[in-house]
Protein backbone atom coordinates (compact mmCIF):
# COMPACT_ATOMS: atom_id res chain seq x y z
CA UNK A 1 0.00 0.00 0.00
CA UNK A 2 1.05 3.45 -0.56
CA UNK A 3 1.41 6.21 -2.89
CA UNK A 4 3.11 3.83 -5.32
CA UNK A 5 0.94 3.60 -8.28
CA UNK A 6 2.34 6.49 -10.05
CA UNK A 7 5.78 7.47 -10.03
CA UNK A 8 5.78 11.42 -9.11
CA UNK A 9 7.04 13.84 -11.06
CA UNK A 10 10.07 14.97 -9.18
CA UNK A 11 11.30 11.41 -9.09
CA UNK A 12 14.35 11.97 -11.09
CA UNK A 13 15.93 14.73 -8.54
CA UNK A 14 17.89 13.41 -5.27
CA UNK A 15 14.87 12.67 -2.82
CA UNK A 16 15.15 11.62 1.48
CA UNK A 17 13.39 9.48 2.52
CA UNK A 18 12.11 8.80 6.36
CA UNK A 19 11.40 5.19 7.28
CA UNK A 20 9.80 4.51 10.89
CA UNK A 21 7.84 1.64 12.67
CA UNK A 22 4.47 1.13 14.57
CA UNK A 23 3.65 -1.60 16.88
CA UNK A 24 6.91 -3.22 17.28
CA UNK A 25 6.02 -3.80 21.10
CA UNK A 26 2.48 -4.75 20.89
CA UNK A 27 1.42 -8.65 21.83
CA UNK A 28 -1.84 -8.21 19.30
CA UNK A 29 -1.58 -7.46 15.61
CA UNK A 30 0.21 -6.39 12.84
CA UNK A 31 3.96 -4.60 12.92
CA UNK A 32 3.56 -1.83 9.98
CA UNK A 33 6.65 -0.25 8.89
CA UNK A 34 6.10 3.09 6.90
CA UNK A 35 8.48 5.27 4.90
CA UNK A 36 7.63 9.11 3.28
CA UNK A 37 10.30 10.72 1.12
CA UNK A 38 10.31 13.84 -1.11
CA UNK A 39 12.75 15.59 -3.12
CA UNK A 40 15.73 17.04 -1.76
CA UNK A 41 14.22 20.62 -2.49
CA UNK A 42 10.99 20.36 -0.74
CA UNK A 43 12.98 19.48 2.68
CA UNK A 44 12.70 23.15 3.96
CA UNK A 45 9.17 23.21 4.02
CA UNK A 46 8.59 19.69 5.70
CA UNK A 47 9.33 21.33 9.08
CA UNK A 48 6.25 23.37 8.07
CA UNK A 49 4.03 20.79 7.73
CA UNK A 50 4.57 20.57 11.42
CA UNK A 51 5.19 16.38 11.97
CA UNK A 52 5.98 15.22 14.95
CA UNK A 53 6.33 12.07 16.43
CA UNK A 54 3.44 9.92 16.11
CA UNK A 55 3.18 8.91 19.67
CA UNK A 56 3.68 12.53 21.06
CA UNK A 57 -0.05 13.69 18.69
CA UNK A 58 -3.35 12.66 19.51
CA UNK A 59 -5.39 10.09 17.89
CA UNK A 60 -7.22 12.81 15.62
CA UNK A 61 -4.16 14.87 15.05
CA UNK A 62 -2.74 11.76 13.49
CA UNK A 63 -5.40 10.82 11.27
CA UNK A 64 -5.57 14.84 9.95
CA UNK A 65 -1.80 14.94 9.02
CA UNK A 66 -1.64 11.86 7.76
CA UNK A 67 -4.66 13.09 5.22
CA UNK A 68 -3.45 16.11 4.26
CA UNK A 69 0.31 14.06 3.60
CA UNK A 70 -1.73 11.59 0.95
CA UNK A 71 -3.04 14.90 -0.26
CA UNK A 72 0.38 16.61 -0.66
CA UNK A 73 1.88 16.42 -4.22
CA UNK A 74 5.69 16.30 -3.47
CA UNK A 75 5.19 13.28 -1.21
CA UNK A 76 5.10 9.94 -1.27
CA UNK A 77 4.76 7.63 1.51
CA UNK A 78 4.41 3.72 1.32
CA UNK A 79 3.92 1.07 4.11
CA UNK A 80 4.79 -2.49 5.08
CA UNK A 81 1.93 -4.08 7.31
CA UNK A 82 3.54 -7.57 8.93
CA UNK A 83 0.85 -10.05 9.86
CA UNK A 84 0.67 -11.13 13.51
CA UNK A 85 0.47 -14.77 12.25
CA UNK A 86 3.53 -13.91 9.77
CA UNK A 87 5.48 -12.38 12.99
CA UNK A 88 5.05 -15.53 15.27
CA UNK A 89 5.79 -17.60 12.11
CA UNK A 90 9.16 -16.45 11.45
CA UNK A 91 9.97 -15.93 14.89
CA UNK A 92 9.20 -19.46 15.91
CA UNK A 93 10.33 -20.92 12.56
CA UNK A 94 12.76 -23.67 12.04
CA UNK A 95 15.28 -21.30 11.35
CA UNK A 96 14.21 -18.71 13.43
CA UNK A 97 14.67 -14.61 12.71
CA UNK A 98 14.52 -12.65 15.52
CA UNK A 99 12.25 -9.30 15.43
CA UNK A 100 15.39 -6.74 14.79
CA UNK A 101 15.91 -9.02 11.86
CA UNK A 102 12.46 -8.68 10.48
CA UNK A 103 12.67 -4.85 11.23
CA UNK A 104 15.82 -4.22 9.08
CA UNK A 105 14.14 -6.81 6.00
CA UNK A 106 10.83 -4.74 6.36
CA UNK A 107 12.81 -1.38 5.99
CA UNK A 108 14.84 -2.19 3.38
CA UNK A 109 12.04 -3.96 1.29
CA UNK A 110 10.38 -0.33 1.60
CA UNK A 111 14.23 1.36 0.27
CA UNK A 112 14.08 -1.41 -2.92
CA UNK A 113 10.06 -0.32 -3.51
CA UNK A 114 10.74 3.29 -4.37
CA UNK A 115 13.88 2.78 -5.74
CA UNK A 116 12.17 0.52 -8.03
CA UNK A 117 9.28 3.25 -8.86
CA UNK A 118 12.24 5.21 -10.65
CA UNK A 119 12.75 7.50 -7.04
CA UNK A 120 16.59 8.62 -7.01
CA UNK A 121 16.92 8.18 -3.32
CA UNK A 122 20.33 9.99 -2.01
CA UNK A 123 19.70 10.10 1.84
CA UNK A 124 17.93 7.96 3.81
CA UNK A 125 17.03 8.39 7.86
CA UNK A 126 16.05 5.91 10.24
CA UNK A 127 15.27 5.17 13.49
CA UNK A 128 17.56 2.63 15.07
CA UNK A 129 17.13 -0.83 15.52
CA UNK A 130 19.55 -2.55 17.66
CA UNK A 131 22.59 -1.05 17.15
CA UNK A 132 23.40 1.75 15.24
CA UNK A 133 26.49 1.81 13.51
CA UNK A 134 25.87 -1.63 12.70
CA UNK A 135 22.39 -1.08 10.87
CA UNK A 136 23.65 1.64 9.21
CA UNK A 137 26.35 -0.40 7.74
CA UNK A 138 23.99 -2.98 6.92
CA UNK A 139 22.16 -0.81 4.93
CA UNK A 140 25.00 1.22 3.05
CA UNK A 141 26.30 -2.38 1.74
CA UNK A 142 22.83 -3.06 0.39
CA UNK A 143 22.25 0.08 -0.98
CA UNK A 144 25.55 2.06 -1.85
CA UNK A 145 24.21 4.75 -3.68
CA UNK A 146 22.50 6.20 -0.41
CA UNK A 147 23.83 7.90 2.54
CA UNK A 148 22.34 6.56 5.76
CA UNK A 149 21.58 8.44 8.93
CA UNK A 150 20.55 5.90 11.27
CA UNK A 151 19.97 7.28 14.98
CA UNK A 152 18.13 6.68 18.06
CA UNK A 153 14.98 9.22 18.02
CA UNK A 154 15.20 9.99 14.86
CA UNK A 155 11.36 10.54 14.70
CA UNK A 156 11.35 13.82 16.72
CA UNK A 157 15.34 14.73 14.91
CA UNK A 158 14.13 14.61 11.45
CA UNK A 159 10.58 15.67 9.97
CA UNK A 160 10.60 13.15 7.28
CA UNK A 161 10.84 10.35 9.83
CA UNK A 162 8.39 12.06 11.79
CA UNK A 163 5.85 11.84 8.66
CA UNK A 164 7.04 8.16 8.42
CA UNK A 165 5.98 7.24 11.78
CA UNK A 166 2.50 9.22 11.33
CA UNK A 167 2.02 7.15 8.20
CA UNK A 168 3.03 3.69 10.37
CA UNK A 169 1.06 4.84 13.12
CA UNK A 170 -2.23 5.68 11.42
CA UNK A 171 -1.87 2.53 9.47
CA UNK A 172 -1.33 0.26 12.18
CA UNK A 173 -3.91 1.47 14.21
CA UNK A 174 -6.50 1.28 11.41
CA UNK A 175 -5.47 -2.47 11.01
CA UNK A 176 -5.82 -3.42 14.34
CA UNK A 177 -9.36 -1.60 14.28
CA UNK A 178 -10.42 -3.42 11.29
CA UNK A 179 -8.87 -6.60 12.11
CA UNK A 180 -10.64 -9.72 10.34
CA UNK A 181 -10.63 -12.13 13.22
CA UNK A 182 -10.55 -15.47 11.23
CA UNK A 183 -11.40 -18.02 13.96
CA UNK A 184 -15.31 -18.20 14.17
CA UNK A 185 -15.64 -19.15 17.70
CA UNK A 186 -18.88 -17.75 19.22
CA UNK A 187 -17.13 -16.03 21.89
CA UNK A 188 -14.60 -14.12 19.85
CA UNK A 189 -14.54 -9.99 20.79
CA UNK A 190 -13.11 -6.84 19.62
CA UNK A 191 -11.87 -5.03 22.58
CA UNK A 192 -8.19 -5.37 21.53
CA UNK A 193 -7.15 -2.18 23.35
CA UNK A 194 -4.11 -1.21 21.89
CA UNK A 195 -2.33 -4.37 22.21
CA UNK A 196 0.39 -3.43 24.09
CA UNK A 197 1.02 -6.32 26.64
CA UNK A 198 0.85 -3.37 29.80
CA UNK A 199 -2.99 -2.11 28.61
CA UNK A 200 -5.92 -3.31 30.83
CA UNK A 201 -8.23 -3.72 27.83
CA UNK A 202 -5.24 -5.85 25.79
CA UNK A 203 -4.81 -8.18 29.40
CA UNK A 204 -8.51 -8.95 29.93
CA UNK A 205 -8.96 -9.79 25.98
CA UNK A 206 -6.13 -12.50 26.35
CA UNK A 207 -7.53 -13.58 29.30
CA UNK A 208 -11.08 -14.43 27.76
CA UNK A 209 -9.32 -15.61 24.53
CA UNK A 210 -7.01 -18.00 25.46
CA UNK A 211 -7.60 -21.54 24.23
CA UNK A 212 -6.33 -24.43 26.02
CA UNK A 213 -5.50 -25.98 22.56
CA UNK A 214 -5.06 -23.61 20.16
CA UNK A 215 -3.46 -20.80 22.67
CA UNK A 216 -5.13 -17.67 21.10
CA UNK A 217 -6.65 -16.52 17.78
CA UNK A 218 -3.83 -15.40 15.11
CA UNK A 219 -4.45 -11.93 16.38
CA UNK A 220 -1.33 -12.82 18.83
CA UNK A 221 1.64 -13.08 18.47
CA UNK A 222 2.74 -16.02 19.71
CA UNK A 223 6.43 -15.52 20.01
CA UNK A 224 5.89 -12.95 22.38
CA UNK A 225 6.93 -13.70 26.19
CA UNK A 226 3.10 -12.41 26.93
CA UNK A 227 1.31 -15.70 25.01
CA UNK A 228 3.96 -18.30 26.40
CA UNK A 229 3.39 -16.96 30.17
CA UNK A 230 -0.10 -17.18 29.39
CA UNK A 231 0.16 -20.65 27.75
CA UNK A 232 1.47 -22.34 30.90
CA UNK A 233 -0.50 -24.55 31.83
CA UNK A 234 -2.35 -24.72 29.10
CA UNK A 235 -2.18 -27.98 26.86
CA UNK A 236 1.15 -28.50 26.20
CA UNK A 237 2.81 -28.59 22.55
CA UNK A 238 5.98 -29.65 21.36
CA UNK A 239 7.79 -29.37 18.35
CA UNK A 240 10.54 -31.25 16.67
CA UNK A 241 12.36 -27.86 16.08
CA UNK A 242 11.85 -27.33 19.54
CA UNK A 243 13.75 -30.53 20.13
CA UNK A 244 16.21 -29.98 18.13
CA UNK A 245 18.06 -26.68 19.66
CA UNK A 246 17.76 -28.52 22.87
CA UNK A 247 21.25 -30.47 22.92
CA UNK A 248 21.48 -33.56 24.33
CA UNK A 249 18.79 -36.47 23.67
CA UNK A 250 17.57 -33.93 21.00
CA UNK A 251 17.78 -36.92 18.37
CA UNK A 252 15.75 -39.78 20.18
CA UNK A 253 13.02 -37.46 21.15
CA UNK A 254 12.71 -36.13 17.30
CA UNK A 255 12.51 -39.83 16.32
CA UNK A 256 10.05 -40.27 19.37
CA UNK A 257 7.78 -37.41 17.81
CA UNK A 258 7.87 -38.17 14.39
CA UNK A 259 6.61 -41.45 14.82
CA UNK A 260 3.57 -42.71 12.54
CA UNK A 261 0.55 -41.68 13.85
CA UNK A 262 1.17 -42.18 17.43
CA UNK A 263 2.04 -38.63 18.61
CA UNK A 264 1.11 -39.01 22.81
CA UNK A 265 4.53 -39.67 23.74
CA UNK A 266 4.09 -42.30 25.88
CA UNK A 267 7.29 -43.78 27.99
CA UNK A 268 6.47 -46.93 26.80
CA UNK A 269 7.66 -46.08 23.42
CA UNK A 270 10.99 -46.24 24.26
CA UNK A 271 11.19 -49.56 24.56
CA UNK A 272 9.66 -50.09 20.85
CA UNK A 273 11.75 -47.75 19.04
CA UNK A 274 11.67 -47.72 15.18
CA UNK A 275 15.29 -47.71 15.43
CA UNK A 276 16.33 -50.54 17.62
CA UNK A 277 19.24 -52.64 16.87
CA UNK A 278 18.50 -55.49 14.49
CA UNK A 279 15.74 -53.92 12.54
CA UNK A 280 16.14 -54.15 9.08
CA UNK A 281 17.16 -50.77 7.02
CA UNK A 282 14.03 -50.27 5.45
CA UNK A 283 12.02 -50.29 8.07
CA UNK A 284 14.40 -48.10 10.38
CA UNK A 285 14.70 -45.45 7.72
CA UNK A 286 10.59 -45.12 7.10
CA UNK A 287 10.43 -45.31 11.29
CA UNK A 288 7.61 -48.11 10.90
CA UNK A 289 7.78 -50.48 13.64
CA UNK A 290 5.08 -53.28 14.86
CA UNK A 291 2.93 -52.62 17.42
CA UNK A 292 1.37 -55.54 19.52
CA UNK A 293 -0.08 -53.16 22.38
CA UNK A 294 -1.28 -49.70 22.50
CA UNK B 1 -2.35 -58.98 22.98
CA UNK B 2 -4.56 -56.17 22.29
CA UNK B 3 -7.45 -56.81 19.83
CA UNK B 4 -8.99 -55.10 16.86
CA UNK B 5 -12.76 -55.78 16.50
CA UNK B 6 -13.17 -54.49 12.51
CA UNK B 7 -16.88 -55.41 12.06
CA UNK B 8 -17.75 -51.79 12.91
CA UNK B 9 -16.36 -50.71 9.33
CA UNK B 10 -18.07 -53.16 7.26
CA UNK B 11 -21.13 -51.08 7.48
CA UNK B 12 -20.39 -48.08 5.60
CA UNK B 13 -23.52 -46.20 7.69
CA UNK B 14 -22.68 -47.39 11.27
CA UNK B 15 -19.44 -45.18 12.09
CA UNK B 16 -18.49 -41.44 11.11
CA UNK B 17 -16.39 -40.86 8.04
CA UNK B 18 -13.89 -38.17 8.49
CA UNK B 19 -12.33 -37.74 5.42
CA UNK B 20 -10.79 -34.75 4.97
CA UNK B 21 -11.26 -33.74 8.30
CA UNK B 22 -7.43 -35.84 9.70
CA UNK B 23 -4.57 -33.88 9.54
CA UNK B 24 -1.43 -35.31 10.66
CA UNK B 25 0.95 -32.44 12.62
CA UNK B 26 4.21 -32.03 13.04
CA UNK B 27 3.77 -31.80 16.94
CA UNK B 28 2.88 -33.51 19.74
CA UNK B 29 -0.18 -32.26 21.62
CA UNK B 30 -0.66 -33.37 24.92
CA UNK B 31 -4.21 -33.63 24.98
CA UNK B 32 -6.60 -36.26 24.40
CA UNK B 33 -10.49 -35.36 23.93
CA UNK B 34 -13.00 -32.89 21.66
CA UNK B 35 -11.47 -29.41 20.53
CA UNK B 36 -12.88 -26.55 18.37
CA UNK B 37 -10.92 -27.61 15.38
CA UNK B 38 -12.83 -25.91 12.56
CA UNK B 39 -13.09 -22.60 14.46
CA UNK B 40 -9.63 -22.42 14.74
CA UNK B 41 -7.47 -24.40 12.37
CA UNK B 42 -8.02 -22.65 9.03
CA UNK B 43 -6.01 -24.23 6.19
CA UNK B 44 -5.86 -22.16 3.06
CA UNK B 45 -5.12 -23.09 -0.50
CA UNK B 46 -2.08 -21.51 -1.57
CA UNK B 47 -0.58 -21.47 -5.48
CA UNK B 48 2.16 -24.26 -4.71
CA UNK B 49 1.91 -27.85 -6.39
CA UNK B 50 4.03 -30.74 -5.68
CA UNK B 51 3.65 -33.53 -8.10
CA UNK B 52 0.23 -32.18 -9.38
CA UNK B 53 -1.29 -31.64 -5.88
CA UNK B 54 -1.93 -28.47 -4.44
CA UNK B 55 -0.50 -27.65 -1.40
CA UNK B 56 -2.32 -25.77 1.56
CA UNK B 57 -1.25 -23.33 4.85
CA UNK B 58 -2.23 -23.27 8.09
CA UNK B 59 -0.92 -22.02 11.55
CA UNK B 60 -1.33 -23.53 14.74
CA UNK B 61 0.25 -22.45 18.01
CA UNK B 62 1.87 -19.57 16.15
CA UNK B 63 4.17 -21.88 13.99
CA UNK B 64 3.44 -22.13 10.52
CA UNK B 65 2.65 -25.40 8.98
CA UNK B 66 2.60 -26.62 5.18
CA UNK B 67 0.51 -29.55 4.08
CA UNK B 68 -1.08 -31.91 1.24
CA UNK B 69 -3.84 -33.87 0.70
CA UNK B 70 -2.95 -37.61 0.54
CA UNK B 71 -5.10 -40.47 -0.41
CA UNK B 72 -4.84 -43.39 1.39
CA UNK B 73 -4.09 -46.36 -1.70
CA UNK B 74 -7.08 -48.04 -2.53
CA UNK B 75 -8.05 -51.47 -0.56
CA UNK B 76 -6.61 -49.16 2.89
CA UNK B 77 -8.27 -47.17 5.41
CA UNK B 78 -7.78 -45.02 7.85
CA UNK B 79 -9.73 -46.28 10.93
CA UNK B 80 -10.21 -44.18 14.43
CA UNK B 81 -10.08 -46.58 17.66
CA UNK B 82 -11.87 -46.46 20.76
CA UNK B 83 -11.73 -48.68 23.45
CA UNK B 84 -14.57 -51.41 23.21
CA UNK B 85 -17.53 -51.22 24.94
CA UNK B 86 -16.96 -53.98 27.44
CA UNK B 87 -20.75 -55.98 27.38
CA UNK B 88 -21.25 -59.04 27.97
CA UNK B 89 -23.87 -61.18 26.04
CA UNK B 90 -26.64 -59.91 28.66
CA UNK B 91 -25.55 -56.34 27.52
CA UNK B 92 -24.34 -55.83 31.06
CA UNK B 93 -20.96 -54.10 31.62
CA UNK B 94 -18.07 -56.50 32.81
CA UNK B 95 -15.88 -56.21 35.64
CA UNK B 96 -12.77 -54.36 34.12
CA UNK B 97 -9.98 -56.80 34.84
CA UNK B 98 -7.48 -54.86 37.41
CA UNK B 99 -4.48 -55.80 34.52
CA UNK B 100 -5.71 -54.98 31.24
CA UNK B 101 -4.51 -57.34 29.28
CA UNK B 102 -6.33 -58.16 26.82
CA UNK B 103 -7.36 -54.82 25.54
CA UNK B 104 -10.57 -54.84 23.20
CA UNK B 105 -10.36 -51.85 20.50
CA UNK B 106 -12.93 -51.08 18.00
CA UNK B 107 -13.74 -48.86 14.91
CA UNK B 108 -15.25 -45.17 15.71
CA UNK B 109 -14.78 -44.11 12.62
CA UNK B 110 -12.82 -44.30 9.22
CA UNK B 111 -10.86 -41.93 6.68
CA UNK B 112 -10.10 -42.52 3.21
CA UNK B 113 -7.46 -39.35 2.90
CA UNK B 114 -5.53 -37.14 5.66
CA UNK B 115 -3.56 -33.82 5.57
CA UNK B 116 -0.12 -34.48 6.48
CA UNK B 117 1.29 -31.12 7.40
CA UNK B 118 5.09 -29.94 7.83
CA UNK B 119 6.20 -27.03 10.02
CA UNK B 120 7.56 -24.36 7.21
CA UNK B 121 8.69 -26.83 4.47
CA UNK B 122 6.43 -28.30 2.05
CA UNK B 123 5.53 -32.17 1.86
CA UNK B 124 7.87 -34.06 0.13
CA UNK B 125 8.03 -37.70 -0.80
CA UNK B 126 10.95 -37.64 0.93
CA UNK B 127 9.66 -37.21 4.21
CA UNK B 128 9.89 -40.13 6.69
CA UNK B 129 5.88 -40.08 7.22
CA UNK B 130 5.45 -40.16 3.31
CA UNK B 131 8.30 -43.16 3.34
CA UNK B 132 6.11 -44.98 5.14
CA UNK B 133 3.91 -45.43 2.66
CA UNK B 134 6.20 -47.67 0.64
CA UNK B 135 5.40 -50.65 2.99
CA UNK B 136 1.61 -50.74 1.18
CA UNK B 137 3.67 -51.77 -2.26
CA UNK B 138 6.22 -53.87 -0.16
CA UNK B 139 3.57 -56.14 1.64
CA UNK B 140 1.92 -56.16 -1.48
CA UNK B 141 4.73 -58.41 -3.19
CA UNK B 142 5.27 -60.38 -0.09
CA UNK B 143 1.54 -61.59 0.18
CA UNK B 144 1.23 -61.92 -3.32
CA UNK B 145 0.51 -65.71 -4.37
CA UNK B 146 2.83 -67.23 -6.40
CA UNK B 147 2.06 -68.01 -9.63
CA UNK B 148 3.69 -70.99 -12.18
CA UNK B 149 4.28 -68.32 -14.64
CA UNK B 150 6.67 -66.25 -12.11
CA UNK B 151 8.46 -69.15 -11.12
CA UNK B 152 8.75 -70.25 -14.79
CA UNK B 153 9.95 -66.66 -15.53
CA UNK B 154 12.67 -66.46 -12.58
CA UNK B 155 13.97 -69.95 -13.52
CA UNK B 156 14.61 -68.51 -17.01
CA UNK B 157 16.99 -65.68 -15.85
CA UNK B 158 15.32 -63.75 -13.64
CA UNK B 159 14.05 -61.10 -16.05
CA UNK B 160 10.39 -59.72 -15.93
Amino acid sequence: MGSDCLTPEWASQPCLIGIDEAGRGPVLGPMVYGCMYCPISYQSSLASLHFADSKTLKEEKREELYENLKLDKSLGWAVDVIDPRELSAKMLAKNKTNLNEISHNSAMGLIKRVLDMGVLLTEAYLDTVGDPDKYRIKLSERFPSIKFVVSKKADSLFPVVSGASIVAKVTRDRALREWLVEETGEDINRNFGSGYPGDPETKAWLVQHKHSVFGFPSLARFSWGTCTAHLKGEVEVSWESDEADESGNSSKRQAKLSRFGFTTCESRSEEIESSGKGRCKFFQARKIQQLTQF
Amino acid sequence: MGTIDLRAAANENSIADLSSQVHQLPCCIRFDGPAQVSHYFKPKSIEVEIDGVKTEEAHFRGRKLQGAPISLPSGYSGFVLGQASNLNANGKRKAPSPTEENQCWEVKAKFDNLTYWNHDNLPSKDDTFMRSFHLFSIAEALHKPVKVEDLVAVSNGGKG
